[in-house]
């Protein structure tokens, strides 16, 4: 069990309250014991090391750490942790296949070209696999729409949409 | 090399690019050390003024707390700048110059602690009415930000006689042009994080673009020799220009505290810190006078430009030079004299930014040719094509090219695909009232390298492993921007392996030559020249074994798939693994270390006139707007970005730096400024400041021309910012055509597109 207090550090701090929670991230099940204030962000990043969950701006304007809760695209900035209790969590550590076979966003993005940096790209691929497990075939209005929380500095979108579209035609075969 | 080639032209995924869609890809925030503590800097607040008293016992008592960093605890001499005599302290006081200011660093076990300390932190500061206006910081009884005054860079340019081109000149359009504050908004934030080592030495892990910068700040200001120091450069998110003086500041105070306390200190900036404390795009004000004949021939210009640099001179003095030789455009013009000068002013330092003073020069020249093309009752493309650089023609600089000037090129393909002139004939027919159709065209160049602004010297090395497998290592970084797949490009054409047995390593000081500063669109040019040098010579190493092994001679043998094989019977093949092994048993060098040098500029630093440059980047852009009279808002309809790359390594990559650029540039004219209210940032978020989104995306579309430079790797020439400054002159003769009003400030917001059309 990771006990996490707060932002930035596992150890060392003072004021220690202790929530348990647990939840299935990335198709296993954890547990934890947090500060009630922790944010998901801090509680994933710095409890389960998945730093592919990013933080942008920290105010839910950049999406970079969104995750998928049960399914729906989250900031994971604007989360407390102790919301995750009894959820579904998704990051993109959890997005390949265990035996490493990149999931078809994934391999999208590469092949169109739509990453860059990076820095956004585990966010964005989260909220285009959140669309597409809800519409297969969407049409570009609605990924923009759909992937409209997402800012990438990089890449000026175009190939981003280029890369849902290819995913989402590999993914209907 | 035989053609046609086998990876160079073709479009590649980034071969880094697992790690990045898979979140394996560690940032410098992410990476984990025992013990790491967290620090956060104390901001001043007041965009000018003195410090009286700086009292930091309380935050040092807060829980959590190890260690408050202040002036007095810095063992060097609390000062970084980019040319000597350096002007930005990592730790202000009394002076303060900006808001952004640091004026003590906290360090503490967790990241709360340290922000909930620092703002215990009690700053006795006598406010200054602060200096926000650069013409008033001109003036001679104006406040002295710094002690030799305000004015921090200044440079003349002078071709021919203006008088006299003037005094031929026809016709005469004159105007003064408005940009504004831009911030790179990279999507990481700066982030530092400094190891003191158990051998003395000091690592610093840093999300930057220039490492060796750093590493020499770091050592002067922590007193450790440079060669103690390392600074490694994990993944970047981004940087554009902007991760240099913050991430030197940070770098510098972060490992000052690891070497007092013995342990990893972090510093990660919030997005606020990142607006208050890093640098931007300078603001300009650019007054512009052209003269031409009737027969559209420009005949003389004249320009002043000032450039508001902010509290620090940071890369003032090469943004000078930059817009100086930028602002003629890509034309032929006889007579020209350019003043351009930056000043201090109490604000956030202003350094360097994609197009380095180009994209607020362009906007500026290009608003006025067309300008004059309507006093000149003239076709906006053919006073362009008209007055066009081609090869053999003297550029603003007298500089001459015999080859790789594909201007000429650019605004064909764009005349062509954008069926100009009747586009602007069919945008015009309409009659709608609220929505406006307008097309705007704009011409630019770009300098690429360093040039005649400072060194140019690249170093890479190549070594080619027994089993056929290439590590690439070189001294210029990866951004995003593709680099590393470039450089693995260039070496798999050269050794004949595929792209999969490349690796080309992240960035550490100790491993590669200081190759100085990732600027200038240098990296494709200057860098993959260095990497084409280092893998020729290791070429020559395989040849040679294979020619043993073949007993046949080395020109009789190619490389490729990862197969030595007879040009003339190409059945007969030896694995490179094999060929490898055996010249490492032979005893053929199988590594090289190469320098590229770009070669050396004759140039006056007087009149700016002579070689600056080892290529030009040109372009030509066409884009289509429909402007809603109602609410201000554009939709752009069409955009063609027409650029000569001397030769496309990688299209997509390419393609990536062009729209990337592109809508960079959109933000630059359309939405994006940092707004200051006496001297404090009022739009330091992404809620406020309003960075392009999807629903801004433009319909960018990529015409290549390959106009070969001999200076760049199989002829290339870099493309990372030149679309940006074409996109955004492009845009704003496009919303001024679409409405008969003449922009002469950006951005041109939705407000400020009401505000116009109310009068």
């Amino acid at each position: 069990m990771s006990e996490i207090n707060t932002r930035g550090s596992t150890s060392g701090g003072t004021d220690f309250k202790s929530v348990p929670i647990a939840f299935r991230l990335n198709g296993r099940p954890v547990s934890a014991c947090i500060d009630g204030g922790l944010r998901a962000l801090d509680l994933l990043r710095e409890g389960f090391g998945l730093t592919g969950v990013k933080e942008g701006c920290g105010r839910g304007e950049c999406g970079a750490c969104t995750i998928l809760l049960d399914g729906r695209p989250v900031n994971a900035c604007l989360l407390l942790a102790a919301k995750l209790e009894g959820c579904e969590v998704l990051t993109i550590e959890g997005m390949a296949s265990p035996d490493g076979t990149l999931h078809p966003l994934q391999a999208a993005f590469l092949k169109a070209g739509a990453v860059q940096c990076g820095f956004c790209t585990p966010g964005m691929v989260l909220a285009a696999k959140s669309l597409l497990d809800a519409r297969p075939n969407p049409n570009e209005e609605e990924i923009a729409r759909a992937l409209s929380g997402n800012f990438c500095r990089c890449t000026g979108y175009t190939k981003i949409i280029k890369a849902v579209h290819l995913a989402a035609e590999e993914m209907r075969r | 090399m035989t053609a046609p080639f086998r990876t160079i032209g073709q479009p590649v995924s980034k071969i880094d690019g697992v790690e990045l869609v898979t979140g394996r890809a560690r940032y410098t925030a992410d990476l984990q050390f025992p013990g790491t503590l967290q620090a956060v800097a104390r901001r001043a607040g007041f965009a000018a003024g003195l410090l009286h008293r700086l009292d930091v016992e309380e935050a040092r008592r807060s829980p959590g707390v190890v260690l408050v960093l202040t002036p007095a605890d810095l063992p060097g001499p609390n000062l970084i700048g980019i040319l000597p005599p350096f002007d930005q302290p990592l730790l202000a006081g009394p002076e303060i110059r900006h808001e952004g200011d640091s004026l003590a660093l906290v360090v503490a076990e967790t990241q709360d602690q340290a922000e909930a300390a620092a703002s215990l932190i009690v700053a006795e500061i006598e406010p200054f009415p602060p200096l926000l206006d650069p013409e008033e910081a001109m003036r001679p009884e104006a406040r002295k930000i710094h002690p030799n005054g305000n004015l921090t860079f200044a440079k003349q340019l002078l071709k021919g006689d203006v008088e006299a081109g003037f005094s031929l000149a026809e016709v005469i359009v004159e105007d003064t042009y408005r940009t504004s504050v831009q911030d790179h908004a990279y999507l990481e934030p700066e982030a530092v994080l400094a190891v003191p080592e158990s051998d003395g030495r000091l690592t610093v892990y840093a999300s930057c673009q220039s490492p060796f910068h750093l590493r020499g700040h770091i050592a002067a200001n922590t007193g450790l020799p440079a060669s103690r120091v390392k600074v490694v450069q994990p993944f970047v998110g981004g940087s554009f220009g902007g991760k240099d003086d913050a991430v030197t500041e940070m770098g510098s105070l972060a490992g000052a505290a690891a070497l007092k306390l013995g342990r990893p200190v972090r510093i990660v900036h919030s997005r606020r810190d990142s607006f208050l404390g890093s640098h931007a795009r300078h603001a300009a004000i650019i007054h512009l006078k052209t003269g031409a004949l009737r027969d559209g021939t420009i005949v003389a210009r004249q320009a002043e430009i000032l450039l508001d640099g902010g509290a620090y001179a940071s890369e003032s003095p090469f943004v000078v030079m930059k817009a100086l030789i930028h602002v003629a455009g890509p034309y032929k013009i006889p007579h020209l004299r350019v003043d351009c000068r930056a000043v201090y002013t109490n604000k956030r330092q202003a350094g360097a930014m994609r197009g380095f003073g180009v994209p607020q020069v362009t906007f500026a020249s290009e608003s006025q040719i067309d300008a004059l093309a309507r006093e000149l009752s003239f076709d906006p493309w053919e006073l362009r094509r008209r007055n066009a650089l081609t090869v053999g023609e003297a550029n603003a600089t007298g500089q001459v090219f015999q080859e790789s000037v594909g201007l000429i090129q650019t605004l064909e393909l764009v005349k062509v695909e954008g069926e100009w002139p009747a586009c602007w004939e069919k945008a015009h027919a309409g009659s709608n009232p609220r929505f406006k159709r307008g097309v705007g065209l704009a011409a630019m160049m770009q300098g690429i390298s360093n040039g005649a602004e400072g060194v140019d010297v690249v170093g890479a090395s190549v070594q080619v492993s027994q089993d056929g497998s290439v590590l690439v290592g070189l001294g210029l970084t990866e951004l995003g921007q593709g680099s590393r797949t470039a450089m693995a490009q260039i070496a798999a054409e050269i050794l004949g392996v595929r792209l999969e047995k490349i690796s080309v390593r992240q960035v550490d000081t100790d491993t590669v030559h200081d190759s100085g500063p990732t600027v200038a669109s240098r990296t494709t040019t200057v860098g993959g020249k260095a990497v084409w040098m280092a893998a020729q010579a290791v070429r020559t190493s395989l040849l040679e074994m294979a020619g043993l092994m073949f007993k046949a001679p080395a020109e009789a043998i190619e490389l490729g798939e990862d197969l030595a094989y007879l040009r003339e019977n190409q059945e007969a093949q030896i694995p490179l693994a094999q060929v490898a092994t055996a010249a490492y048993w032979t005893g053929f060098p199988l590594m090289n270390l190469a320098f590229s040098r770009a070669p050396d500029a004759q140039y006056d630093h007087e009149t700016h006139q002579g070689q600056i440059y080892i290529a030009y980047n040109y372009g030509a852009h066409l884009m289509e707007v429909e402007v809603d009279t109602w609410t201000g808002k554009v939709r752009v309809l069409r955009h063609l970005a027409s650029h000569d790359v001397g030769k496309v390594i990688n299209p997509l990559g390419v393609e990536g730096q062009v729209e990337g650029a592109a809508l960079m540039g959109l933000g630059f004219a359309h939405l994006e400024e940092v707004l200051q209210e006496n001297g404090k940032v009022r739009n330091a978020n992404f809620a406020d400041y309003q960075i392009p989104s999807f629903a801004e995306r433009l319909p960018t579309r990529f015409l290549a021309v390959e106009e070969a430079t001999p200076n760049g790797p199989f002829g290339a020439k870099g493309i990372g910012e030149p679309p940006l400054a074409g996109t955004a002159a492009a845009f704003a003769n496009a919303v001024s055509d679409a409405l008969g009003i003449s922009f002469t400030r950006l951005p041109i917001t939705p407000q400020r597109i009401l505000e116009a059309l109310e009068g």
